[in-house]
């Protein structure tokens, strides 16, 4: 069934539904306060010593703008991430990668997961610093809520990844992000993992993403760049599609 | 402007140029030779255009209007120019252009090896053993259908068929059918099938949607119009990306109808995520049907307003239809993530996972990359004196249509001869 439509101009900026999550801002700022502000911060990122900084976390920035010469600035370096496509291109070992966590139980249903290191490009790699993850379960299931759910952080993972690719997709495209907020709800039966009815799954039922987007772009472009990060993200793939799981006992 | 190359062969070749395939790409390639002088043959498994004599389904018609079917120094000059041609049409067409250039064909003639011999090869068919200077790989980029591994695990009850093999709903088995792929051929054979009266669940992956004909024009007019068809190789920012883009969803039909998902679904077939493997005697499939039908939507957004910017920027609105635009692909809220193939309401699955082309007689290593594909540049195979044609996206977006063998084939015709001619002058011939 095709609808007619009125006038080019409308269907180019404004097509149409007005109840969708995404917004639609064109805005030109100032770009010479940026580098001011940008400056500290990468310092401060680059000095793991600095406990007092690192524990902070980082703001969310109310106000990003294009570079001086007008490119999109969303502080993500494609320059990089292109040279690395192409290295692994070229060296497809190097591509291989392991992520690692850690995870030790402190009582109840509270543990403690970590990350530290991870292997890729041929060798052992770190993180700048190890970062540990509380996970509970919350008072209603009488425990103590001494952090996340696990669910929760399946929803955080998700939400992080797709997140980090609305920023390098906008930022190969040239599109400026001003803010990026995602919000994000996992449904769940408990009669599945109560075990009180065998036909109901353990896991999400589904799981909805919002985005509230404002950026230098049209509606559908916003669209493009939040399909292609699905498109390539790794917590999307995990979540959409089985994977084998081994679980074993030293 | 071509340049001639004096036809006379090297002292050690018994043919300059072997062409393996007669079929469009095979007989552009030879009419472009002749036009240089290069001596050289086809070989031929069969007849003329075999893969379209014998490896078609029933009902199938070109995707790309008559109009558009062009060979060297050849075109459709029939009542229909906006029609598609049937199989037999298509076969008739390329035998017609065999005949009319007096291609030199050797049916019936299959190629069993080619190897690498001092700086040219030698071919070898049943009858005999041939060496030359060049050897032009055009038999086809349809020639053995891609099945995931996975497809082994599938519960022995389940009759499986390719495209290869399918002709018509009638020798699938009555009952379900899982239909495994929604580009061109994936979309067409899940709605003849659901037509026959068997219940069709179709696994959709990434896919390209497009509508028959926009604004009165067919969509490949507006493909041709824009310069989509004859962008290169050597322009597209992701070549890799490019070469991996599905066949559009389109068919080909006397009343040229417009075949998509919404089409489909109207009908009662039932869509679902891309097959992500078979486990425990169940098909499971991806959650993410919904993102794989928006990027195709968004996409065909950007195509219609691409040729609505033409039409105006050409000041031709008046000579077209109302620009429209079609209502998104509708999916259903929880599609099935999952599939019983063991339970009897699903007999066959149908694999339209795409095609690969057959080299597995071709003993030159260097011919491919560590995952055993083809290694070439725009057609020039990373062995010297070996060329490829017909591929996807080879040298031209349009590289695997009927029409795309000409510039392909011209291109790759004076690569040849310039290296036929330097291998001349240094033999000091």
């Amino acid at each position: 069934m095709a609808t007619k439509r009125k006038t080019k101009a409308k269907s180019a900026r404004n097509p149409g539904k007005k109840t969708a999550p995404t917004r639609t801002v064109k805005a030109t700022r100032k770009p010479a306060k940026k580098s001011a502000r940008r400056a500290p911060r990468k310092r401060a990122a680059r000095q793991p010593n600095r406990a007092a900084k690192q524990t902070a976390p980082a703001a969310i920035p109310t106000k990003r703008s294009r570079r001086a010469d007008g490119s999109a600035d969303n502080g993500v370096d494609v320059a990089a991430l292109l040279a690395a496509r192409e290295a692994l291109t070229a060296a497809p070992a190097g591509a291989k990668f392991k992520w690692r966590a850690t995870c030790d139980w402190l009582n109840g249903t509270h543990a403690r997961s970590a990350v530290d290191g991870f292997f890729g490009l041929g060798g052992e790699q770190a993180h700048r610093k190890r970062y540990a993850f509380e996970s509970d379960h919350p008072e209603v299931f009488a425990s103590e809520d001494n952090g996340a759910t696990p669910v929760e952080m399946v929803l955080c993972g998700l939400a992080g990844c797709l997140t980090a690719g609305v920023a390098s997709v906008a930022q190969r495209r040239n599109v400026q992000l001003h803010s990026v907020k995602a919000t994000l709800e996992g449904s769940m039966d408990l009669q599945g993992i109560l075990g009180i009815d065998g036909d109901v799954r353990n896991g999400f039922d589904d799981i909805v993403v919002s985005f509230e987007i404002d950026a230098d772009a049209s509606r559908d472009d916003i669209e493009a760049i939040v399909a292609q990060s699905q498109k390539r993200s790794a917590v999307y793939d995990i979540i959409t599609n089985p994977t084998n799981v081994a679980v074993v006992v030293k | 402007m071509t340049v001639r190359v004096a036809t006379s062969r090297t002292a050690r070749d018994d043919v300059p140029v072997v062409i393996v395939g007669a079929g469009h790409s095979g007989l552009a390639m030879s009419a472009m030779l002749a036009e240089r002088g290069v001596e050289h043959v086809l070989f031929e498994r069969g007849e003329v255009a075999n893969a379209w004599r014998t490896e078609r389904w029933d009902s199938l018609r070109l995707l790309t209007p008559n109009w558009q079917n062009t060979l060297p120094g050849y075109r459709y000059d029939g009542a229909d120019p906006d029609g598609y041609m049937t199989v037999p049409e298509v076969v008739d067409f390329i035998a017609a252009y065999a005949e009319r250039i007096a291609a030199p064909v050797r049916t019936r003639t299959s190629v069993k090896s080619v190897k690498p011999e001092d700086a040219g090869f030698r071919v070898t068919t049943a009858a005999e053993s041939i060496r030359c200077s060049a050897v032009v790989l055009a038999n086809g980029a349809c020639a053995i259908p891609s099945v995931p591994a996975f497809g082994s695990s599938l519960p022995a009850s389940i009759v499986q068929v390719t495209p290869r093999e399918y002709r018509n709903p009638g020798m699938l088995p009555d009952g379900g059918v899982l239909v495994v792929g929604a580009s061109a051929t994936g979309l067409q054979l899940a709605d003849e099938i659901h037509r026959s009266g068997r219940s069709v669940t179709l696994a959709v992956g990434e896919h390209v949607r497009m509508p028959r004909v926009y604004r009165g024009a067919d969509v490949y007019r507006w493909l041709d119009v824009l310069g989509l068809l004859d962008q290169r190789f050597d322009e597209v920012d992701d070549l890799v990306r490019a070469r991996r883009v599905p066949s559009p969803q389109l068919i080909g039909t006397p009343e040229r109808a417009t075949l998509d998902l919404n089409a489909l679904t109207a009908n009662g077939v039932v869509l679902v995520g891309r097959l992500a493997t078979i486990r425990d005697g169940k098909a499971l499939f991806s959650g993410g049907l919904r993102n794989n039908c928006a990027m195709a939507d968004l996409k065909l957004g950007r195509l219609l307003d691409a040729i609505d910017g033409w039409i105006a920027a050409h000041g031709r609105d008046n000579e077209f239809d109302e620009p429209v635009r079609f209502e998104r692909t509708r999916v259903d809220a929880a599609p099935a993530l999952s599939l019983d193939l063991t339970g009897g309401s699903i007999r066959s699955v149908v694999w339209a996972t795409g095609y690969r082309p057959d080299y597995h007689w071709l003993d030159v290593p260097a011919a491919f990359d560590q995952k055993g594909r083809l290694q070439h540049d725009g057609g020039v195979v990373a062995a010297p004196g070996l060329y490829a044609l017909g591929l996807t996206f080879l040298r031209r977006r349009k590289s695997s249509f009927i029409h795309g063998a000409t510039d392909d084939a011209r291109d790759l015709a004076d690569h040849l001869c310039g290296r036929l001619g330097a291998s001349r002058r240094k033999s000091g011939r």
